[in-house]
């Protein structure tokens, strides 16, 4: 007999499935090392290697330049706006709906509206925001009769992107306020304290850490939002992303646009290390909700409820009237000149700009499966499986989607744009963008339903004769197959509306909707963009409603899976 | 006894894990026993005893770092789970949360590529022999625990397995549900004439429940028998102690003949019968249960005083204070009347049959 040190976690079934595993680690590591790090490690010896020396001269240079350290001032001062405000209206939001004794239907009106948001391509509250309050925008021109009003700079960017990313804040937020129980209010209250001394002193110390974590994740979306700056920010407030763009688009300097972009990573890391080190250990949430979930809270007077809920009411109006007028301008001849009804744009997408649909809709459904095979793979081995290096895997397999897209794109553009990979101008590396930034919500959730799937599930199948492979097709499988397609879901709304990284992978050959969307705002086309944008919120909104339908009804009963989109 | 009932041999199994940080740990020491065809035997021990490692182990779940498990002639040392022919009753239950009762039911007939016709007859039987018939549609997240505990023992004796195993199946049930469950399992066993290893760190559910049980600490059996041996005649003060209340009265053997042992214990002189053989002059713990104690208003016996007195209907409890020692005595039937009160000065009659004697290492 011998004796086997690492016998733990490994019965004697293990044969056959670690051959397969070792096959699965290989090609996995494989394709992470090509398509996350290698373009990385392009990225830093662009910036940092010059006649193969090192050299920070060229980071020194940029970092001397006033328009550059403008950026990064401008780029920090909107995040952190974006990130304070955006908090705070996402805890409106879901203190209101939590704590506020709503109606289910005005709750679920609310989470459909600030849904809304969440999958729409990047542009559409920007274009909305020109409608509304541009030179020639409704409320601006029409309503209250300024000429050549002058929108763009901070505050509408500012404005724009806090209506579009609260959501975040409040998705992040609510199951926090949820998980706590009202009775630790009704106990202040019950020892004489009134309702906002109860919210002040017991409840908002159990959400620091939420409200933290909230926090850093708006100031990350907005540090690395392209689209919205790109629109509303006007030559005058430039951001790191839109520099970075500018610099390579238009001069041709892929070693200043790479310095730019790695400018990004400061505070991204920032964030990603202070999300890691601060806020992931520091949960207080008490899950001691079981009478609470019944109980009819009461956390708040009655007027405080009519101004909590006004707020909301009106926000939320806020969205639709936007939505409401990118829909409209879709279907007149020329917002703010003709206000005929028309069919005309929705023509010219399905005619000139048919080849972006066309491409836009195969890269999404080659990506999908791909993606959502990806994750689940990762996800398996990360959360089921030991083996050295595993940490790692989890690490570089969301360094993709944690980096700013804007860098993520200039890493591609220089490792792929060469032989022996030269990738750029195919349908491939937008696909390879696609699944390895946006699988890692599929990866995510994998994990979180293998974490709610015991170990005995497997044994108990093994108990009754099946083997390894067995077992994983008949009880592993099923249970996560949600996974697959949460992962799959992603990947494709992401793949319909994002535009950061891909911005720099389109080509001539190959183009995307958001690409185009971009165009028609540049050449002042505005009813296409918005007919664009409206299919893009509608196809979306099909897809993610079926795909999530399907979801409920393949989750097993007892498991937990989060909605797509979010 | 079924004829095909098998016996189960551990020949010096051990189980050794690697920590990280604490260097290899022995949860099981090289563990000697041998399972009768059809019995029922119970590993009861406190957590970390290795109970549960042994039953894993014996399951295939965990290769043995060391030593030979037997099902009847056969080697299975190195025999993966799903070829060993078991049903496992988990803790949790593990059934399968996508799939109806029926389907967790059918699974190991479906993997053993069984007929439709035998599927149905066999989950149909084993719905019965649970009480479960006519819930076959159910998914398993409708079912309260007890029928969830119903369904995990339907499924494991639906491919007839060579051997049950059980994992403490019933710790997540209410008392009530507990006592009723154990009955229902300990018949069916006999019904199936299976052999069958339960582990639990419930005593009374052990002496309920087994043909025999084997006492484990600290990855060993330290004795194994009967319930009525282990709780009559502990081999150790562990045993003694650990299987139900135990006074543990200290004596010097002042004589002792023909299975009549007289002991001094604190200056009275205390003579009783005893199947164990002391020498003269020893120091012998003897064990006496709380039942076996009587009190009384005065006679021959330690005189002590009563410190506290528990009222719990059929019995009362109470805590004696001897000298140095307190004695937990229980009063049976207790009738007014004959009530001892706090403060009182009583006398404990000692039992003069039926008591273990333990004797006393003299390193302690």
């Amino acid at each position: 007999m011998t004796v086997s040190p690492g016998m733990v976690g490994m019965p004697a079934t293990a044969r056959p499935r670690r051959l397969m595993r070792t096959i699965g680690l290989s090609g996995i590591w494989l394709l992470l090392l090509l398509f996350i790090v290698y373009p990385l490690l392009m990225l830093l010896s662009r910036a940092f290697i010059d006649g193969g020396h090192l050299t920070f001269d060229a980071l020194f240079a940029t970092l001397k330049s006033p328009s550059s350290l403008r950026a990064l001032r401008n780029s920090l001062l909107l995040a952190l706006m974006v990130g304070v405000v955006g908090t705070f209206v996402g805890l409106l939001f879901a203190f209101t709906v939590d704590r506020a004794s709503l109606g289910a239907r005005t709750a679920r009106l609310i989470d459909a509206m600030t849904f809304l948001p969440l999958i729409s391509p990047p542009f559409t509250t920007s274009i909305a925001f020109v409608f509304s309050f541009g030179p020639r925008g409704l409320i601006t021109y029409d309503l209250l009769g300024l000429k050549n009003a002058q929108m763009y700079g901070l505050t509408s960017t500012f404005a724009a992107e806090t209506l579009t990313y609260f959501p975040i804040a409040y998705l992040a937020l609510r199951p926090m306020l949820a998980s706590i129980s009202s009775n630790f209010e009704e106990a202040s209250f019950s020892l004489g304290g009134s309702r906002w001394h109860a919210f002040r002193t017991v409840t908002l110390p159990l959400i620091i850490p939420a409200l933290a974590n909230a926090f850093l994740l708006l100031f990350g979306c907005s540090l690395a939002d392209f689209a919205t700056p790109l629109i509303l920010a006007g030559s005058d407030f430039s951001v790191l992303p839109t520099e970075a763009y500018l610099q390579i688009t238009g001069m041709f300097d892929l070693k200043s646009g790479a310095i730019l972009s790695l400018l990004l990573l400061i505070p991204a890391g920032l964030v990603f290390y202070a999300q890691e080190r601060f806020v992931a250990g520091r949960s207080y949430v008490t899950v001691t909700g079981k009478a609470a979930t019944a109980a009819k809270r009461n956390s708040v007077s009655s007027s405080a409820r009519i101004l909590l809920l006004m707020f909301c009411i009106l926000t939320v109006a806020l969205i639709l009237y936007f939505y409401a007028l990118l829909f409209y301008a879709s279907i007149v001849l020329g917002f703010g000149a003709n206000y005929t009804l028309t069919l005309e744009h929705y023509r010219v997408i399905f005619s000139e700009g048919l080849p972006a649909i066309k491409d836009t809709l195969f890269v999404a459904a080659i990506g999908m499966p791909l993606g959502g095979l990806y994750a689940i793979l990762v996800g398996y081995l990360v959360g089921r499986t030991k083996f050295v290096g595993r940490r790692a895997m989890e690490l570089i397999s969301m360094l993709n989607y944690a980096l700013p897209g804007t860098i993520v794109g200039i890493a591609y553009l220089l490792a792929f744009n060469d032989k022996p990979l030269a990738l750029t101008g195919t349908a491939t590396i937008l696909i390879a963008c696609y699944v390895f930034r946006y699988s890692p919500t599929g990866i995510r959730t994998t994990i979180a339903l293998l974490q709610q799937i015991d170990k005995s599930m497997e044994e108990a199948s093994a108990s009754l004769g099946a083997n390894s492979l067995v077992t994983f097709r008949r009880v592993m499988l099923p249970l996560i197959l949600p996974a697959f397609f949460a992962g799959l879901g992603v990947v494709f709304i992401r793949s319909m509306t994002a535009i950061s990284a891909t911005i720099f992978l389109v080509s001539i050959n190959w183009s995307l909707i958001t690409v185009k969307i971009l165009e028609n705002m540049t050449e002042v086309a505005l009813g296409p963009a918005a007919a664009f944008s409206v299919f893009v919120i509608v196809v979306v909104l099909v897809v993610t409603s079926l795909l999530n339908a399907a979801l409920r009804r393949m989750t097993a009963p007892s498991l937990r899976v989060s909605r797509i989109g979010t | 006894m079924a004829a095909n009932s098998l016996e189960i041999t551990l020949a010096g199994v051990s189980a050794v894990f690697h920590h990280k940080r604490r260097g290899d740990i022995t949860a099981v020491r090289d563990l000697d026993l041998s399972i009768k065809p059809g019995e029922f035997l119970t590993l009861l021990g406190a957590s970390g005893c290795g109970k549960t490692t042994t039953l894993r182990m014996i399951a295939g779940f965990q290769p043995p770092s060391s030593g030979q498990i037997r099902f009847g002639g056969e080697d299975v040392t190195h025999l993966a789970a799903n070829q060993r022919d078991i049903g496992f009753v988990f803790q949790n239950y593990a059934l399968f949360p996508h799939l109806s009762v029926f389907e967790n039911v059918a699974y190991g007939l479906r993997v053993k590529r069984r007929s439709r016709s035998e599927i149905e007859s066999s989950v149909a039987q084993g719905l019965r022999q649970v009480g479960l018939q006519g819930l076959g549609d159910r998914m398993i997240s409708e079912l309260s625990g007890g029928q969830q505990q119903r369904v995990a023992l339907a499924r494991a004796i639906a491919i007839k397995p060579r051997v049950l195993l059980f994992d403490e199946p019933l710790s997540n049930l209410d008392a009530q549900l507990r006592v009723q469950m154990r009955s229902e399992i300990a018949r069916l066993q006999k019904e199936l004439a299976i052999t069958t290893v339960y582990v639990t760190h419930d005593q009374e559910e052990a002496m309920a429940i087994s043909d025999r049980i084997a006492i484990m600490n600290e990855g060993q059996i330290v004795q194994i028998g009967k319930a009525e041996e282990l709780y009559q005649r502990p081999a150790s003060p562990f045993v003694a102690g650990f299987l139900g209340n135990t006074n543990m009265i200290r004596g010097r053997v002042l004589t002792m003949e023909a299975g009549r042992a007289t002991l001094d214990v604190a200056n009275y002189r205390w003579t009783l019968a005893t199947g164990v053989q002391v020498k003269i002059g020893e120091m012998c713990d003897a064990v006496v249960r709380p039942e076996a104690l009587v009190l009384t208003r005065d006679g021959d016996g330690l005189k002590g005083v009563v410190e506290s007195r528990v009222y719990l209907g059929a019995k009362a409890e109470y805590l004696v204070r001897v000298n140095d020692q307190v004695f937990q005595v229980v009063q049976w039937n207790p009738v007014a009347g004959e009530f001892f009160e706090v403060g009182q000065g009583v006398c404990v009659q000692l039992p003069t049959a039926g008591v273990q004697l333990l004797r006393v290492m003299e390193a302690d």
